[in-house]
Formats: C-alpha cells, sequence, structure tokens
C-alpha cells in the first residue's frame, strides 16, 4: 500500500483563526458573517485578517522609521508579498512624481546657490565701486581717467581683481597682523598697471622704449619706488614714534601692546553672531611698566618656608595690581577702551583715500604760496589728453632693423629699469596728485598720532593728578564720632 | 479596535499577568495602570514601578503611550534608558513596535530591559530632554543608540 503523500496544510485548514492584529478569532464551523478574508502571508503560524494586515502595512508605510519593518512579519522576518495592480499609467506616474521631487531638489539647491552668488556677487560689485572710489580719489580725477574710466567696460582685466581688494587690504593693515602703511595696497593695485587709454591702442614694448629717456632718479619718485620704499619707511617712523612716546610718558614695555582684539564667536545655541570687541586689558608684560610713576608694592618680608605657598600666590596677583598702579598703561587703556569699536575700525580703514584726497588738497592750496613746497610736491599743470604719446611711428613698428640680438636685449633692460625708476610716460607726465596725497597722508598719521600721545600724556597726567577732596564732618552730631579729647576754645571737654 | 483591548483585558483577568505585574487600574480603554516589580537578584529588588498605558483609537495599528507614573507615591526607575518624568526610550514603543506585541508582552520587555541593567544612573541628557519633553512620549524622536542595556 503506498503512502499517501501528505498533504501541506493551508489557511483553510485550521480549526480556529486568530488575528494576530486584533486578536479575533473564528472557528470553521462558525464562519463570520459577512465573511471576511484569511492570510497567512509568512513562514511562521501568524494569521491574519487581510484588511487588518493591509491597513497595518498602510499605515506602518506612512512613517519613514518604521517602513523598514512594514512588509515584514514581525515574528519570522518573512517578507510579506503583495500582488496589486500596478498598471503602466500609475508606473509612469510614479516616475514623473519621483523625478519631480528631485527636480524639485535641484530648484531648492539651485536657489540657495543663485542666494549665495547674488550675495557674493552684491559684496563683490560693492568691494569693486569702492576700490575705483578710492582709486579716484588718492590718484586724482586725471590719472583716474587716463587708467580706468568711469566705465568699467575699458577697465583692463586686472582692475576686477585689483579694484575689490583695495577696501579688503585698507582694513587688513589696520589690524596687527600685516605690518604696513595704510595706502600700501593703492600702490600695490596701480603703479604697473599699464594705461588704459594704450592698452586699447596695443601698446608695444618698441612704442615703450621709444619714449624719451628719464632721468633714473627724479623728484617726485616713481610710484613703484615709493611703494618699495614706503614700508621701510612707516617701519623707521613707528620705531621713532615709539621712542618719542618713551620720552613722553616714561619708560616703557619692549613690546607694544596689541591695538585691540576682535573676536568672532558663533554662539551654537543662537543663530545671533556675536561680534565682541576687547581692549587687551591684560599686558603680557605689566610687571615691567611698576617704575612707570607709582611706586611698586614694596615686597612681603622674608617669609617663614610655610608661608611658601602664600607668597607665590602674592606673586601671582601682583601684575595685575601693577597694572593698575600704573597710570601710564591705565590712561593707554582709558583712551582706548573709549575709542574702540567696529565701525570706528572700519570706517577709519575705507576713510583713507579720502582723508589723503582732502590732505592733498590743502597741500596744494599751501603750494600756491611756496615755491619751495611746490618744487617738493612736484605740482604740475593737467596732462592735455590725447597729446601725450604722438603715434607718428605706429606705421614702422617694430625693432629697429639695425638691432641685433644684444642690442634688443639691451633696449629691454633700459625700458624695465626706466620703468621701475621712473615709471611710465604718463605716470613721469602727470600732475603727480598721488605723491601729495601721498605726503598728505603721511602729514595727517604725523598729526593724529601726535594728537593721540598728547591724549594719553593729558589723561595720565589727570590720573596722576587725582587727588580726593576731603570734607568735614558738617551735619553729623559729634556725639556719633570717636573724638580725640581736645580742650574746645571754651575750655570745656565734650 | 477596543474589542482587542477588551480580548486582551479578558486574557489578563482569566490567565492571570505574567509573574511581578498585576493590574492596578482597567476601568476604560483609554487609559490603564499596571504594576511592575522586577523579581529575582537585580539592581530594583524591592522596588515597584507603576505603568500608564496610553491607547488611542487605532490601537494596535499605533502603538500605545507607555511611560512610568511619577506622583507622590511613585517614581520611575533609575535606569539608562528611563527619564526623571517616567519616559521611556524604548525602540518596541516606537519605531520597532508591532501588533504582535501586546500590553503584557510590553510589561515583559520593560521588566528584562530593568532586570538586565548592570548601573542605575539617569540617561545623560535627562535634564535637558525632561525640560522640553512633550507630554506624549511617542512624539519624541528616540535616538536609539545602546540596545546592549
Amino acid at each position: 500500500m503506498e503512502p499517501v503523500p501528505e498533504r501541506v496544510p493551508t489557511i483553510d485548514d485550521l480549526r480556529v483563526k486568530l488575528c494576530w492584529i486584533c486578536r479575533d478569532e473564528e472557528y470553521h464551523d462558525q464562519p463570520s458573517e459577512p465573511r471576511v478574508q484569511w492570510v497567512h502571508p509568512c513562514r511562521c503560524t501568524l494569521i491574519a485578517h487581510e484588511s487588518c494586515l493591509l491597513n497595518w502595512i498602510r499605515s506602518a508605510q506612512q512613517d519613514a522609521s518604521r517602513s523598514p519593518n512594514a512588509l515584514k512579519c514581525p515574528q519570522c522576518g518573512a517578507r510579506y508579498e503583495i500582488r496589486s495592480e500596478n498598471p503602466f499609467p500609475l508606473r509612469l506616474l510614479n516616475h514623473i512624481n519621483t523625478s519631480i521631487s528631485l527636480a524639485g531638489r535641484a530648484v531648492t539647491v539651485f536657489g540657495f546657490a543663485t542666494v549665495v552668488v547674488s550675495c557674493g556677487f552684491g559684496m563683490y560689485v560693492m568691494l569693486t565701486s569702492y576700490g575705483a572710489y578710492a582709486v579716484q580719489e588718492f590718484l586724482g580725477k586725471e590719472m583716474f581717467d587716463l587708467l580706468l574710466t568711469d566705465d568699467p567696460t575699458n577697465w583692463p582685466w586686472h582692475a576686477f581683481i585689483n579694484l575689490p581688494l583695495i577696501p579688503i587690504s585698507l582694513v587688513a593693515t589696520r589690524t596687527k597682523y600685516f605690518d604696513t602703511a595704510p595706502v600700501f595696497p593703492l600702490y600695490l593695485a596701480w603703479t604697473t598697471s599699464p594705461v588704459a587709454q594704450i592698452m586699447t591702442d596695443k601698446v608695444r614694448l618698441a612704442d615703450l622704449a621709444s619714449y624719451p629717456q628719464q632721468a633714473l632718479l627724479r623728484w617726485p619718485p616713481s610710484p613703484i619706488m615709493v611703494s618699495f620704499c614706503l614700508p621701510i619707511v612707516a617701519r623707521l617712523y613707528r620705531r621713532l614714534m615709539r621712542r618719542v612716546r618713551g620720552w613722553v610718558l616714561g619708560p616703557q614695555p619692549a613690546q607694544d601692546l596689541p591695538l585691540r582684539r576682535i573676536e568672532l564667536a558663533l554662539n551654537e545655541g543662537g543663530p545671533a553672531l556675536h561680534v565682541r570687541i576687547a581692549a587687551d586689558l591684560n599686558a603680557p608684560d605689566g610687571a615691567h611698566r611698576q617704575g612707570a610713576a607709582a611706586p611698586a608694592p614694596v615686597p612681603a618680608p622674608a617669609p617663614a618656608p610655610a608661608d611658601d605657598q602664600q607668597q607665590q600666590q602674592q606673586q601671582q596677583q601682583q601684575p595685575p595690581a601693577n597694572n593698575l598702579d600704573d597710570p601710564v598703561a591705565a590712561a593707554e587703556q582709558t583712551v582706548r577702551v573709549t575709542g574702540t569699536s567696529l565701525g570706528r575700525f572700519i570706517g577709519g580703514a575705507l576713510m583713507i583715500p579720502k582723508l589723503s584726497n582732502w590732505m592733498g588738497a590743502v597741500l596744494l592750496g599751501l603750494s600756491r604760496h611756496s615755491v619751495l613746497l611746490r618744487r617738493l610736491l612736484g605740482v604740475r599743470p593737467p596732462l592735455r589728453l590725447g597729446a601725450h604719446s604722438p603715434r607718428v611711428r605706429y606705421g614702422n613698428a617694430g625693432w629697429p632693423p639695425e638691432g641685433g640680438l644684444l642690442h634688443q636685449l639691451g633696449t629691454n633692460l633700459r625700458v624695465v629699469l626706466n620703468v621701475i625708476c621712473g615709471g611710465t610716460k604718463v605716470w613721469a607726465e602727470a600732475d603727480p596728485v598721488w605723491w601729495r596725497n601721498t605726503v598728505g597722508l603721511g602729514i595727517f598719521v604725523f598729526a593724529k598720532d601726535c594728537l593721540g600721545l598728547l591724549h594719553v600724556y593729558l589723561t595720565k597726567r589727570e590720573i596722576e593728578s587725582r587727588r580726593i577732596k576731603n570734607k568735614s564732618f558738617a551735619g553729623i552730631d559729634p556725639r556719633e564720632l570717636d573724638l580725640i579729647d581736645r580742650p574746645a576754645p571754651n575750655g570745656t571737654a565734650i | 479596535m477596543s474589542r482587542r483591548l477588551q480580548k486582551e483585558l479578558r486574557d489578563l483577568q482569566l490567565t492571570g499577568c505574567p509573574t511581578g505585574i498585576a493590574l492596578l487600574k482597567a476601568d476604560d480603554f483609554q487609559t490603564w495602570i499596571l504594576s511592575l516589580e522586577v523579581l529575582g537578584n537585580t539592581l530594583y529588588e524591592g522596588e515597584k514601578f507603576a505603568l500608564r498605558f496610553v491607547f488611542d483609537n487605532s490601537y494596535p495599528i499605533t502603538p500605545p503611550a507607555v511611560m512610568f507614573v511619577v506622583d507622590d507615591e511613585n517614581q520611575a526607575p533609575i535606569h539608562p534608558h528611563v527619564y526623571s518624568n517616567g519616559h521611556i526610550c524604548a525602540s518596541i514603543l516606537g519605531n520597532e513596535w508591532s501588533p504582535v506585541l501586546t500590553v503584557s508582552a510590553v510589561c515583559i520587555t520593560l521588566q528584562s530591559m530593568l532586570a538586565s541593567c548592570k548601573s542605575k544612573e539617569r540617561p545623560p541628557d535627562n535634564n535637558r530632554y525632561v525640560s522640553h519633553a512633550p507630554a506624549d512620549p511617542r512624539k519624541t524622536r528616540w535616538d536609539f543608540h545602546d540596545d546592549s542595556v
């Protein structure tokens, strides 16, 4: 007798069906009315109403964190297989929906990038316009028209790099990290630039060579010479100023105090940007200042060994105490703390071109009354535009035919040396507005430093001369005071 | 879906609660309170806690809101996954919830969570969480960092 092949049971063979979701039971002999569909979707013994399971899957799929488990049996982990109507239009629409979502993400990114770029571009335009303004103020309108003109389409390509750098470097020179003179960026940007008008005429080296020979050492010096010498002059001036300061205020610490410290701190708790500018109140070498005016606190008499720790503490506490005793330090702090703000810091830097323009104009006005000053400033009548570079040789431009290789090399060297020492022809012939502006700014810086020094000196005097006014006990009952017995004028003691 | 709760209640009453667990209050199908003890040699020996289950209409598709009762008589157990306001950071009450779980299954899971605890301490971010916690612990986006405790 053949064994009856064992039939694999299905859900319809169960005597009691228990839905693992709603816990309802159904006995095979008491089918519920109306009939509900039961499913056994996995490998284990869990069975469920189809509607309950679909309900659960739908709800779990709505939550991103739960959707990975939506199509899995919680007990055996088998994946549910779902058959559904998924016709081509639905797949197409799903696909379109996904693509649009992707496109939406791209639009978000693009929009953000646009905002960033346009902010950056606005910033760039602002910096560039300021740079052009600074050049016009500093070099004068005449040179500005020769070099740049009001129309940015005439500008050489490097103007678009140099100009926005001008305000940035102007501010940077005010920090202690860049030890250069404030006008330096202006020279850096402009001395070597060829004149825009000539550029448009396709200037050649040969044309430059045909310029009349210029004396290597001229007055006023060429912009390149000035920009080389300026840092040296500035450093010498600063050293001199420090010495003058020493004479006026007494012994100074070897190192200058850092003027200002700017701290930009992003607070992680909130979106606010905190800008804090602090004067450096604790000088690193405050102990060296003690000899300035006030006597140093007398050190404690030789302590017992047990007092070692206490003495150390005293020593640690001494420098700040000295600092407070020192009127120079106190005066400097007073002046600095009251004069420190971000607006003054940046505004002052950006005022430099305008200031030098004003000072230059003042010097020009004064030079009308003094030949010496006129010579010093090298004042010239304005150029007549167009007349400065006759183009007669333009037709047979090129190297002189008789010149050999050596001759050409010599010509090149001469031109380069000429440009470095004497500047280009236009620079040499134009009214050197930049020169009197530089001199003017120098005078301004000197005057400002002198005023600053005077301010510190007067503040120091004020602090040193402070005395607190003594007042009598008028208005207080003498019996409340513990007084020395002193015979009263009429001979009776109180 | 209160039929399912009816069945669970009947099962608990007929066959009895698991050891250490007792039904304190189940007057309606919205809020139940059960007591929970950790038996055996554990850090919580002799302590008794109360668990509050709050069900909504879609239970068991959505998980119940389960938290330890904190009032004059009851305190939340000191455990790295239990905040001092009674909220419990357990994945089965959040994204790992499944309708296959029942009230008694949740109680047993929490019992074993306490039983396996090795050091009694509050979650590291307890103060920050408690001061900003929503009333319903299911609204918290839990970060299930540590499954070993």
